[in-house]
């Protein structure tokens, strides 16, 4: 029998960071994970995340990953890959597969942060190859390399289903449309614009009738869902298909608690947590005095989120064994719960699931448009400039660069207020304050602001850059880099070509980490409705 | 206390009955919805009569659905009704392997 | 709410469905409380599934003859239900010459009996099994005796039970036993729900012994854990039941193509566990067992396992019939781990004692006063 002071199981953020977080007070720790790579989800997720500095806002997850991997290497934790843990059984003892071997090994302190599992939607021929979860997708694209199919239809506009069919565009696939049987788009309203005005179209009230196909997928045809009667009704003749080789389904998560569920830890089945989760204390300890869990096995968030209740279970299990005094104990805990806090507020905090805002924390009617189709309108746009001293009604006023923040719903997120150095963007303390444009006649164009957006919706425009053009400089982030001199059209919100436009500029230095700042001078009078460049075939 | 002799209706055929719910046993919709007005009230016993959910991924994926249809069928919240049990071993695994450990 | 009946069946397990199914055959009006919200949850379905005669005690025999004889063959086309009931004998293994002398005397002993069971040598074992491995040296054989799938006769035996007109309450856990003017006629739940009958059978396991002492009844008998592992499902093997002379394991493949394994990692009798739960080394130490006896399944993945408890009686027979000190109360409990290749016949017996009959067979042997200081 191995013994250590915490084993923790999962190797995903909340895992890694219990992990570290105890190993650094003093505590010997493993970690076993299934999988061939550590990491959880981490490194799939190749697109910024949101938050504040302290929840490592603007960095990629892999990045992150790769830095968590890091900290707890460096504090001496153990990492088993290839370890599946078959069974937690009395007496904090774990049974675990290692290669051909069954390893039996007791924890004083167990971690389980075993994540969560892809929902499925049946529907006629859900079962035909080509029907794939979307997290199954991103393995497959960002793990493996392997573009799923050619041509997609994702069902779910959650965050996944956005993140997942944004990174599907960029693996060269083309997603057909985006529905889902809700009414608005569940996900953040900047990940659904980064998609619209590629041209992907939104189906919101829609869900999947049938897949058809031989031996694999190769039609879908959705419908519109009567709202007004219960069940799932069908609008008659709302069908609409498509020619598709994959379909993906995004439409949730579920807690993967079996583990805990098999120790006889007491649990609860919370829908708002995702399904079946442990009942735990502030701390993360479930029912089972030393056994704890972290992350989306006790109810489906953010991994930032994740990250934050991993370090709290570890420094849990740290005080429980002695390793932590009270005082640095509850120090410690403080900062990490301030930083969950943070992370928990907002229209899409856990304890706002399923609730309809009509206006934001500032008092600004939502842009509806943006959730029932996923772009906003330019009404809408031009409501959300929230500068004291800029009104619609005369939005010429700029001479010069300025940026152009549309982000219109209150999310937990701040990096463009750091961004400039000048100050020209402020959030203030509540990340999940709107930006404001403060001072924008100090901006230099640096570009920092955009490539730091997260959910790249800040814009540089230039109304009159002369000769009766614009110019517009958008976040890129699509292979083959445009160059500059390179013609092509200008594509409005709704991803619908406004007019011809030309590359003038592409830049992505390091500092923009992988994100490049296209610059396309465009006529006049498409100056804040142009925010996208599509390349002419064949340039 | 659940009366089981309560009226949940007659069985009704539903066109989606052919469905595949449980990939792994190949366990359709209408099989459960069916096994429910047998007074199968529970996950459990349906499980126990018709194997959905007990073969290689021990329900990971049919799980929730089938305990939307039990509770449709039944007219309850899902939330009233218990959820599957969970079994070691969490992954399958050859009987040479675990003969091996001693 | 149906609060009164003519019969109140105490326990919806294995016994008291197939009590209660016979019972509403009989245009008998029944009721039964179960405790779990879930029917058949306690050892009716975790069990091995075995149906033999073989090896059991001879005051049970007349009852697993009956039942093989009588009721299990016709049970799927009676109950509608298709039970995966195989009358295809029963192999129990050795590989020592101490086994051989343990199978020798478990022969012998069926014989005296009347039982056609007879040893057989490895070869021919492994003519009536051929996957056998051949370090099985000899056998004992039964030929009569098979399995059948418990979970699905208890709920098989429930439906009909139901549909015949059954009332089933669940979730109502019976706390106490109350007679009026000297007869058992009140059943009280623990939510304080008080129901009558004019008999009441108690068929609760091992929740039988705690409810019967409120009438004033003790029964000895303790609980034992019992461990189950089951595999992947593959093609059709073989279909007879198999145990070993040394009682490691016990099992068969079941018609949807899963192995199912009794198993033991020694240490049952000691277990603290409020709730029955698989150990951490039962499953390994099965798996080496029955690879001695099966090499063929080394590949095999095992994806679940469970435990149940057995309700076990100081003589490990179990109590069953009137109890004349508390007329109206039928007691039935300590199964000591074979009840459900018997409870077909149980349920017959038991629906013939609830209405006043003599029963199709004698129950006296299973007396709940027969526990006595040793002379």
């Amino acid at each position: 029998m191995t013994r250590y002071d915490l084993v923790v199981v999962g190797a995903g953020p909340a895992g890694l960071s219990a992990a570290a977080e105890a190993a650094k007070a003093g505590l010997s720790v493993c970690v076993f994970d299934e999988n061939a790579k550590p990491g959880g989800q981490l490194f799939k997720q190749i697109h910024k995340f949101f938050g504040s500095k302290e929840h490592r806002a603007k960095t990629r997850g892999i990045r992150i990953g790769e830095e968590l991997l890091a900290e707890a290497a460096a504090a001496g934790v153990e990492v088993v890959l290839d370890a599946a843990v078959l069974g937690l059984f009395a007496e904090r003892e774990l049974t675990v597969r290692v290669g051909d071997e069954v390893r039996h090994v007791k924890g004083d302190a167990i971690v389980v942060a075993t994540g969560a599992s892809e929902n499925m939607v049946p529907f006629e021929n859900w079962t035909l190859p080509g029907v794939i979860g979307a997290g199954a997708a991103q393995t497959m694209m960002n793990l493996h390399g392997v573009r799923p199919g050619k041509r997609v239809l994702m069902l779910g506009s959650g965050n996944v289903g956005l993140v997942v069919s944004f990174q599907l565009l960029q693996a060269g696939c083309e997603v057909v449309a985006i529905a889902d049987l809700a009414p608005s788009v569940g996900g953040y309203g900047v990940h659904a614009s980064k998609l619209a005005r590629t041209g992907v179209p939104f189906y919101l009230s829609h869900t999947i009738v049938r897949a058809e196909g031989t031996d694999h997928v190769e039609r879908v045809t959705i419908a519109e869902v009567d709202a007004s009667v219960p069940g799932c009704v069908f609008v008659p003749r709302s069908e609409k298909t498509f020619d598709v080789d994959t379909i993906c389904i995004a439409v949730g998560l579920t807690p993967m608690a079996q583990l805990l569920n098999m120790a006889g830890c007491e649990m609860k089945d919370d829908p708002a947590r995702g399904g079946l989760v442990p009942v735990l204390d502030a701390y993360g300890e479930t029912s089972i005095p030393g056994v704890y869990a972290a992350g989306d096995v006790s109810g489906i968030e953010e991994a930032s989120a994740a990250m934050i209740e991993g370090r709290i279970a570890g420094l849990a299990a740290a005080r429980r064994l002695g390793f932590l005094e009270e005082g640095a104990f509850a120090e410690a805990v403080a900062a990490q719960e301030a930083a969950l806090a943070g992370l928990r507020k907002g229209m899409f905090a856990p304890g706002n699931k399923g609730k309809v805002f009509e206006a934001t924390d500032e008092g600004v009617p939502i842009a509806k448009n943006l959730l029932r189709k996923g772009f906003l309108s330019e009404e809408e746009a031009k409501r959300f400039w929230l500068d004291s001293r800029v009104k619609p009604e005369n939005d010429n006023r700029y001479s010069g660069v300025h940026p152009v923040i549309e982000c219109t719903q209150n999310i937990p997120c701040n990096p463009c207020q750091d961004a400039c150095a000048k100050g020209c963007i402020l959030v203030g303390a509540d990340i999940t304050a709107l930006p404001v444009v403060g001072k924008p006649e100090d901006c230099t164009a640096c570009g920092l602001c955009v490539a730091s957006c997260s959910g790249q919706a800040i814009f540089l425009v230039n109304e009159d850059a002369g000769d009766g053009f614009a110019e517009v400089t958008l976040p890129y982030e699509f292979l083959p880099l445009p160059e500059s001199g390179q013609k092509g059209a200008a594509l409005a919100r709704d991803g619908q070509a406004l007019c011809a436009a030309e590359v003038v500029k592409a830049a992505a230095p390091k500092a923009f980490d992988k994100t490049c700042l296209l610059t396309m001078r465009v006529p006049k009078e498409y100056a804040q409705t142009a925010r996208f460049f599509k390349a002419e075939v064949g340039a | 206390m659940n009366d089981r002799s309560r009226d949940i209706g007659t069985f009704i055929p539903g066109a989606d009955d052919d469905m595949i719910i449980c990939r792994c046993e190949e366990i359709t919709k209408g099989e459960i919805r069916r096994a429910v007005h047998d007074g199968m009230f529970t996950i459990a016993e349906v499980r126990r009569m018709l194997r959905c959910g007990m073969g290689l991924c021990q329900g990971q994926t049919c799980a929730r659905l089938v305990k939307g249809i039990v509770a449709a069928e039944l007219g309850v919240r899902g939330t009233e009704l218990e959820s599957a049990s969970a079994r070691s071993p969490m992954r399958p695994i050859e009987m040479r392997v675990l003969g091996r450990d001693q | 709410m149906k609060k009164t009946a003519d019969v109140i069946v105490v326990g919806g397990g294995a016994i008291g469905n197939a009590t209660a199914y016979n019972l509403a055959k009989n245009g008998v009006d029944v009721l039964v409380l179960e405790a779990d919200e879930v029917v058949g949850n306690g050892g009716s379905s975790r069990n091995g599934g075995g149906v033999r005669q073989s090896g059991r005690d001879p005051r049970e025999l007349p009852l697993a003859i009956y039942g093989i004889q009588h009721i299990w063959p016709n049970l799927k086309d009676e109950l509608g239900m298709d039970v995966e009931y195989h009358r295809e004998g029963n192999l129990r293994l050795g590989r020592t010459e101490a086994h051989r002398a343990i199978l020798n005397g478990l022969t012998d002993r069926a014989v005296e009996c009347g039982l056609d069971v007879r040893m057989v040598e490895g070869d021919e074992a492994r003519e009536i099994c051929p996957y056998l491995s051949d370090a099985v040296l000899c056998a004992s054989w039964c030929a009569t005796d098979g399995h059948a799938n418990p979970m699905l006769t208890t709920l098989a035996f429930y439906r009909a039970a139901r549909r015949l007109g059954a009332v089933y309450h669940s979730g109502a856990k019976v706390t106490e036993i109350k007679k009026q003017k000297g007869r058992a006629r009140q059943v009280v739940t623990e939510d304080g729900d008080v129901y009558e009958a004019d008999v009441i059978v108690l068929a609760a396991g091992y929740g039988s012994r705690a409810i019967a002492n409120t009438v004033g009844l003790e029964v000895p008998m303790h609980t034992q854990l019992m461990e189950v592992i089951v595999t992947e499902g593959v093609a059709p093997m073989f279909w007879q039941m198999l145990g070993t002379a040394d009682a490691d394991f016990y099992g068969h493949q079941s018609d949807h193509g899963s192995f199912v394994f009794g198993i033991t990692g020694g240490y049952e009798d000691f277990s603290t566990a409020v709730r029955p739960v698989s150990s951490s080394i039962a499953a390994s130490s099965a798996c080496r067992v029955i690879l001695g006896y099966f090499p063929i399944l080394e590949n095999l993945k095992i994806v679940r396992s469970w435990a149940g408890w057995i309700d076990v009686t100081a003589d490990h027979v179990p109590v069953f019939g009137p109890v004349e000190e508390v007329p109206g109360l039928i007691l039935v409990c300590g199964f000591s781990g074979h009840g459900f290749g018997i409870c077909p016949t149980a349920g017959l017996l038991l629906s013939e004692l609830a209405q006043g009959q003599t029963p199709t067979l004698p129950v006296d042997a299973f007396r709940y006063d027969r526990f006595k200081a040793p002379a």
